[in-house]
């Protein structure tokens, strides 16, 4: 069976074919045997009459060439009658000298005994002739003659009786040939079921796995891929397409998963990219709510600071430039992505322009590893957080308050520092903080309106990690340190 | 796995099966076929017989010598010997002569011949004597031959127990002063049987004149030279004016014959008919009181009688020279028994 699974489609419905063809024909030469030994038996039926047919003739045969030879006593016809004679002796030969209950064999016995004689008398009669014994020959002519008619009629009646009898047997050989007939249309009606069976269940075996694989393609083709794949049962050409059809399944099925995954992932970051336009554009509203027109105040200050210097007034000078820069940065740098020099440059125009107005009463310390001042940072980030730690970290403190500025690196990771030593935060703040629920009302008049849960989420946008900030107090008027961590990348080192 | 396997092995079993069935099928229609064909080809009596014997008659198909035959038959049975009709199934219908040389030139065993007095016959007989074949004559003798026994009947008894019946036929009717009885010989005059039985009549008859009645005994010539020639020569009989009063008849044939003339001629009473043998025919004519008395002959036995002579002839070189079957006359007042059991006899 095995070896049968593995021939090709051709090979298995080739094999199908001859074996059923080859049933037929054997069964086919069995009747044709069958037919055979009964047209022979019918063939014999009346051989016994052509035999004594026969036997007539060469009766015939031997009284003519006798008569002839009595009439006129030539060579020709003495050859004639011992040839016939023997021949006809060699025919008696055969014949049954049985006593037995049948009329045939007694009859043939008779007819034995009675031509032994005949030939006698024949060859006396025509010794006699050649003696030339007129008398003699003549009462044996007759005997013979007599003898000759008697074997006739007795051939005749044998003949006539066999011939009954012969009939009688040839019409129960034509009923048994009808009955063979009879049975040979069952025998051929049982074979032919059998084989229309055999090759009903072999072609259905050799279908089946490509019924099965027709039903799945067409669930494939509905769009269903989640089918269970079949099993290879054979190694013919149905084989080779279920093997194929599986493999193809398999390949459409990991195709699919991967696109998936890409427009999940791209997905991803569209959305992070809108958030972080929305974030921008969220701080910018309030940036511009809470100021002027930055390009005026910053054309304004300008001008302020060339008449402050054509007046001399130097510090006046230094304070508007610094006011200037600090809204041009704003202007220029607001939705940009900066690197952190730009970053701790707005911070020092702040703390400056702070201690212009709060009389120095903020002592600023930085302590920057300059290897990382090319590290890329959204803006807008460091100025709110020092802003919160002056307006509520030391802005009662008077001359007190500290803050300190560090760059420094840990690992791959560039941290900013920003610490104060002023009233510090309770835990609950840092943490709704953090989880950007906190608000603060009022808003510091100084402030630029960017609160920490913007500067936050943008941060985490802008690394595209959670981990970006945390926030150290350890308890109240012990100072507060935010250190914001940026993942220093590859390329930016180069540039360092 | 397991499915695969169990699927495998179902389809196997279909296939073999179905090759057993087909091969099933063959076989038992082969087979069947042999048994039909092996019914008749098989031959039914091939039994072989140590002798042979021929028994010659005329009328072969007559009642009586079938039966006669059918003893023979029987007879010869028990001694392995198979005793044929010869003549029944040929073609032409031969003569007893005819026959009689077929026989002869057949080297059969014995023959067992109705014979005449003729001198063919006796020329015939000899002839199978010389060539060593027993002739045993049957019913008709031919004594001038080497015939080597002789079955038949008692013809003097025979012709005794007519002439009773004749008497008794006379003693009943009583009504004529003058009594006609005719006797119904075969023209061939050379059956001695015949002559004997009549000469048996004639002394009963002889016997009642001389008691002063008066009985004219007349023969009357059959001729059964011919084929039908005898049923012509009695209806010629009753186509003359002096119709007998009572008809004798000494053989079967006859009595037919006689017994359908008279009932054709509407002479049932008239004529009184004693008839021979007990045929089926002439028994129911006697219950229909058409025919008188019969005289019943042991057939059965004088087939034996014959086959016996033969057979002791055979082993012993000679036999008894006369063997004399047993008669019986049958009557109204008896033919019950032979009504009931002559169906046997058939």
């Amino acid at each position: 069976m095995s070896k049968f699974k593995s021939l090709p489609l051709q090979g298995k419905i080739s094999i199908i074919y001859i074996f059923a063809n080859l049933l037929v024909l054997i069964v086919n030469v069995l009747l044709l045997v069958g037919i055979n030994s009964m047209s022979h038996e019918m063939d014999m039926v009346y051989q016994d009459n052509l035999h004594l047919n026969e036997m007539v003739l060469a009766l015939e045969d031997v009284q003519d060439s006798m008569t002839d030879y009595l009439n006129a006593k030539t060579s020709d016809s003495l050859e004639n009658y011992y040839r016939s004679e023997q021949n006809y002796r060699d025919m008696i030969q055969e014949l049954n000298d049985e006593v037995t209950g049948l009329s045939f064999s007694r009859m043939e016995r008779n007819i034995k005994n009675m031509s032994e004689n005949y030939l006698e008398t024949v060859s006396q009669t025509v010794e006699a002739k050649r003696g030339r014994n007129v008398e003699k020959y003549r009462i044996r002519y007759e005997n013979a003659t007599q003898l000759y008619e008697y074997i006739n009629t007795y051939i005749g009646s044998l003949n006539n009786e066999q011939f009954m009898h012969n009939s009688e047997n040839y019409n129960k050989l034509s009923e048994a040939f009808r009955f063979f007939e009879t049975v040979s249309v069952i025998v051929i009606c049982v074979v032919m079921l059998a084989n229309v069976s055999i090759i009903i269940r072999l072609a259905g075996e050799i279908i089946s796995p490509l019924k099965k694989l027709s039903g799945l393609a067409d669930e494939v083709a509905k769009g269903n891929f989640d089918i269970e794949l079949l099993e290879v049962q054979s190694q013919d050409e149905i084989g080779v397409v279920t093997g194929a059809f599986n493999q193809m399944v398999i390949s459409i099925r990991r195709y699919i998963e991967r696109i998936r995954e890409s427009m999940e992932v791209e997905r991803a970051l569209k959305e992070k990219e809108l958030l972080m336009e929305t974030h921008l554009k969220d701080a910018q509203l309030k940036y511009l709510q809470a100021q002027i027109n930055p390009h005026f105040l910053f054309n304004t200050l300008n001008a302020g600071a060339q008449l402050a210097m054509m007046e001399g007034a130097d510090r006046t000078y230094e304070y508007v430039q610094n006011m200037a820069e600090f809204f041009r940065y704003n202007v220029k740098k607001g939705d940009e992505t900066v690197t952190i020099r730009d970053e701790i440059e707005l911070v020092d125009n702040y703390i400056y322009i702070l201690n212009v107005r709060f009389s120095g009463d903020i002592h600023y310390e930085k302590e920057i590893d300059e290897s990382l001042l090319n590290v890329y940072m959204p803006s807008m980030m460091l100025q709110p957080i020092v802003e919160n730690c002056v307006n509520h970290g030391i802005r009662e403190m008077g001359g007190d308050g500290k803050i300190w500025l560090s760059v420094y690196r840990i690992d791959d990771t560039a941290c900013i520092s920003v610490r104060d030593n002023g009233k510090g935060v309770s835990k609950e703040t840092i943490q709704k903080i953090l989880s950007g629920t906190y608000r603060d009302e009022e808003l510091a008049a100084g402030s630029n309106g960017i609160g920490m849960d913007n500067v936050i989420a943008r941060l985490k946008l802008f690394t595209g990690t959670d981990d970006v900030i945390s926030i150290i107090s350890e308890g109240k008027d012990l100072g507060t340190e935010v250190i914001l961590y940026l993942q220093i990348k590859e390329r930016e080192e180069e540039h360092v | 796995m397991k499915d695969k396997k169990q699927k495998n092995s179902s389809i196997i079993w279909i296939l073999l099966s179905t090759i057993l069935l087909i091969i099933i099928t063959a076989i038992t229609g082969i087979s069947l076929f042999r048994v039909y064909m092996g019914n008749f080809t098989e031959v039914e009596d091939v039994k072989s017989y140590d002798k042979y014997y021929v028994m010659i008659t005329e009328d072969r198909k007559s009642s009586f010598w079938q039966s006669v035959y059918a003893g023979a038959y029987e007879a010869g049975l028990s001694e392995n010997t198979y005793v044929d009709m010869l003549g029944d199934n040929l073609t032409s219908d031969y003569s007893r002569e005819d026959l009689m040389n077929i026989a002869i030139s057949s080297e059969v065993d014995g023959i067992i011949v109705a014979a005449d007095e003729s001198e063919q016959m006796s020329a015939l007989i000899d002839e199978a004597a010389i060539k060593g074949i027993p002739v045993v004559t049957l019913v008709g003798d031919n004594t001038h031959s080497n015939r080597c026994s002789f079955v038949g009947v008692g013809g003097y008894n025979v012709g005794t127990e007519y002439g009773q019946q004749v008497l008794q036929i006379i003693k009943e009717s009583e009504a004529k002063p003058k009594t006609k009885v005719s006797v119904l010989v075969n023209a061939n005059a050379l059956d001695s049987g015949q002559n004997i039985i009549c000469s048996g009549i004639q002394d009963t008859l002889d016997r009642a004149k001389e008691e002063g009645k008066e009985i004219e005994m007349t023969l009357v010539s059959v001729d059964n030279t011919n084929a039908f020639s005898v049923e012509e020569s009695i209806r010629d009989i009753f186509m003359e004016e002096d119709i007998p009063d009572i008809i004798i008849c000494l053989n079967e044939l006859n009595t037919t014959c006689v017994y359908q003339a008279v009932v054709d001629y509407n002479k049932v009473g008239e004529v009184s008919i004693l008839g021979y043998y007990d045929s089926e025919t002439i028994i129911k004519a006697i219950d229909r009181n058409v025919i008188y008395a019969t005289v019943s002959i042991d057939t059965k036995q004088m087939g034996e009688f014959c086959v016996n002579a033969l057979s002791e002839y055979h082993e012993l070189g000679y036999t008894s020279q006369y063997f004399t079957a047993d008669i019986e006359l049958i009557k109204k007042a008896n033919v019950h028994k032979y009504l009931e059991g002559g169906e046997d006899n058939e």
